[in-house]
């Protein structure tokens, strides 16, 4: 394999909550981007935020901030003045495609530390109609579609996802609501392991079928629910991996993504987040990982379960199952580790809990999956931690009008250089 | 800190006034407002049908042509939405779908209405046709789909008519 440039050096994710009413976003980033500069310090090094050289911002919607740019005003509140700094904005992929400009950053030798900061504050948004906050948020979000032929029909997030994974089970009769009830169950159950997490639950296949219908044949169970949260990565350079003297570096090995046409309807297959597959395929070719084995390669994946039907397609698009496979794999996983947690079998998939067990803090998402491999890959994830073999993690990212972006990162520690 | 946090929440809200140009697209819209026509366009080098359309095929970086669609087409994928944002919230439930117009290559996003709103009954391979509200101002919402059985139940409201 080809040296890789760059490492995750640090991690700070604050708690996924519902609301935070004592933080606005620019004060929920700071509080991740010191708790990351106190993980790197863990890690072995000595630095303080003057030490770092530029900020990527991962920010979805302005609109939930009440902000245009928001990220100028995060770069003064956390100290960051008179230095580079870029938004990227990707819809629910915004997490990983920060990722990958934060590591284009470094690759670069534009710079040798750098703060990868993602951050969203949506429960600020309020439905005077309903007395609730997420209808409005909905509506924050429903403005990502398309504005002439799309908005004004209705659709949203839940809507447009669901139109894939309906084609998905035309085409394959797969995944059943029964199938897309395992992903929620064991998503929510993993959360219960993990203290940040928005969501755990104990919930049952029946729970979740019982649970009142969103949009046919997604339930409330089946959807993701909206947070607040903030997450910093510090990513540097191999001499600066090197002079901070870090214990336990997990490098970037491969960075691939893909925006498929936002229009589902002029997709050739309608059942396919095609984003998927060209942002995985991209990713393990750089990492010098094959697509048809990447699931004996890898220790776990992180996966964008915003919907539970969309983390079944995905395990096909990842490559991680055959086309028409991923329903009776998410049985499979259910025969090997029972009652849950879902931390072991052939490969755990979002042992954190995911977005349905976290929450969904849109631009902290990606980078929140992102930092919780790395911790799994150095073993500190505490108590959902799976067993490493490999040495080698991947996160997903996906979202937009259709699913449109997405990203995947491919992460190795030490042994998964090799 | 030992002061206790007590909390302060102000309303406020965004708000933006359009008047927007739908630029190259405009005719599409005019049709349907004027003529409840169906025009998608026709990429003049690949001959692939745009709908929505775009008056260049992004395929082939060449111009594409109007042509009239005809107003039946077959649903692709839909669902029916019991939750949603707050600007549609009133109107639940209600049936969106993709509709491949005959003619067309790709599918238009569209509501499709019916007496019996139940997944059966708009779920793919159905085929519906297009209804148009007697008053239109040239936007997606004049017209929707429903079920060719019950086109001609919906065309006899008196706020709908059919196309021509
Ligand atoms: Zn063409």
């Amino acid at each position: 394999m080809s040296k890789p440039k760059v490492a995750i050096i640090g991690v700070g994710i604050t708690p996924f909550k519902a609301r935070y009413l004592d933080k606005t976003y620019f004060e929920l980033a700071y509080d991740a981007t010191k708790l990351a500069i106190e993980d790197t310090n863990k890690n072995g090094a000595n630095i303080t935020h003057k030490d770092l050289e530029s900020t990527v911002y991962g920010i979805y919607n302005e609109l939930f901030e009440r902000q245009f740019m928001p990220d100028i005003f995060i770069n003064s509140y956390i100290g960051m003045n008179n230095k580079p700094g870029t938004r990227i904005a990707a819809g629910g992929a915004t997490g990983g495609y920060t990722v990958r400009m934060a590591y284009s950053e470094v690759a670069s030798g534009l710079s040798d530390l750098c703060l990868c900061l993602g951050v969203e504050k949506c429960n600020d948004c309020y439905d005077e109609q309903t007395g609730v906050t997420t209808p409005e948020v909905l509506n924050a979000i429903a403005y990502s579609a398309d504005m002439t032929y799309e908005y004004p029909m209705g659709m949203m997030a839940a809507s447009s996802y669901v139109s894939m994974v309906n084609a998905h089970y035309e085409e394959f009769g797969n995944p059943t609501e029964e199938q897309m009830a395992h992903v929620s169950v064991k998503n929510h159950g993993n959360a219960m392991l993990n203290p940040k997490a928005q969501s755990p639950m104990e919930v049952t296949v029946e729970d979740v079928m019982n649970s009142r219908i969103i949009c046919y044949p997604f339930k409330l169970l089946d959807c993701c629910l909206y947070s607040e949260a903030s997450a910093a990565l510090i990513l540097a350079s191999e001499e600066k991996v090197k002079e901070l003297k870090i214990e336990k570096p997990i490098w970037i090995t491969g960075v691939g993504a893909a925006n498929t046409d936002c229009f589902i309807g002029n997709r050739e297959d309608m059942g396919r987040l095609y984003s998927n597959i060209y942002a995985a395929k991209a990713a393990y070719k750089m990492a010098e990982l094959d697509y048809n084995k990447i699931k004996n390669q890898i220790d776990l994946a992180e996966l964008h379960d915003a919907f539970s039907g969309q983390e079944v397609i995905s395990y096909e698009e990842l490559g991680f199952v055959p086309f028409g496979e991923g329903g009776s794999w998410i049985e499979r996983t259910f025969e090997k580790s029972g009652e849950g947690p879902w931390l072991d079998g052939e490969l755990p998939c979002c042992p954190s809990g995911g977005l349905i067990g976290c929450g969904h803090a849109v631009g902290a998402t990606g980078i929140m999956s992102t930092g919780e491999a790395v911790l799994q890959l150095r073993e500190e994830a505490g108590k959902h931690q799976v067993p490493i073999e490999k040495g080698r993690a991947i996160s997903h990212s996906i979202g937009g009008p259709g699913a449109a972006y997405a990203a995947v990162i491919v992460m190795a520690n030490k042994e998964g250089l090799k | 800190m030992t002061e206790k946090f007590q909390d302060h929440q102000i309303r406020d809200i965004l708000k933006i006034n359009y008047k927007y140009t739908m630029g190259g697209q405009s005719k599409f819209f005019i049709e349907v407002m004027k003529n409840k026509k169906l025009f998608g366009t026709k990429c003049t080098k690949c001959g692939k049908t745009w709908m929505p359309p775009r008056i260049n095929c992004s395929d082939c970086y060449e111009p594409a042509d109007w042509v009239e669609l005809n107003q039946a087409g077959t649903i692709n994928v839909s669902t029916i939405v019991w939750y949603t944002t707050s600007a549609f919230i009133k109107a639940v439930p209600y049936g969106i779908g993709f509709i491949k117009l005959d003619g067309a290559e790709t599918s238009l996003l569209q509501g499709i209405f019916s007496e019996n709103l139940v997944p059966s009954k708009i779920k793919k391979g159905k085929r519906v046709k297009a209804v148009f509200n007697k008053e239109r101002e040239g936007k997606m919402t004049d017209f929707f789909f429903v079920p060719e059985d019950e086109y001609e139940n919906w065309i006899s409201k008196p706020e709908y008519e059919g196309g021509v």
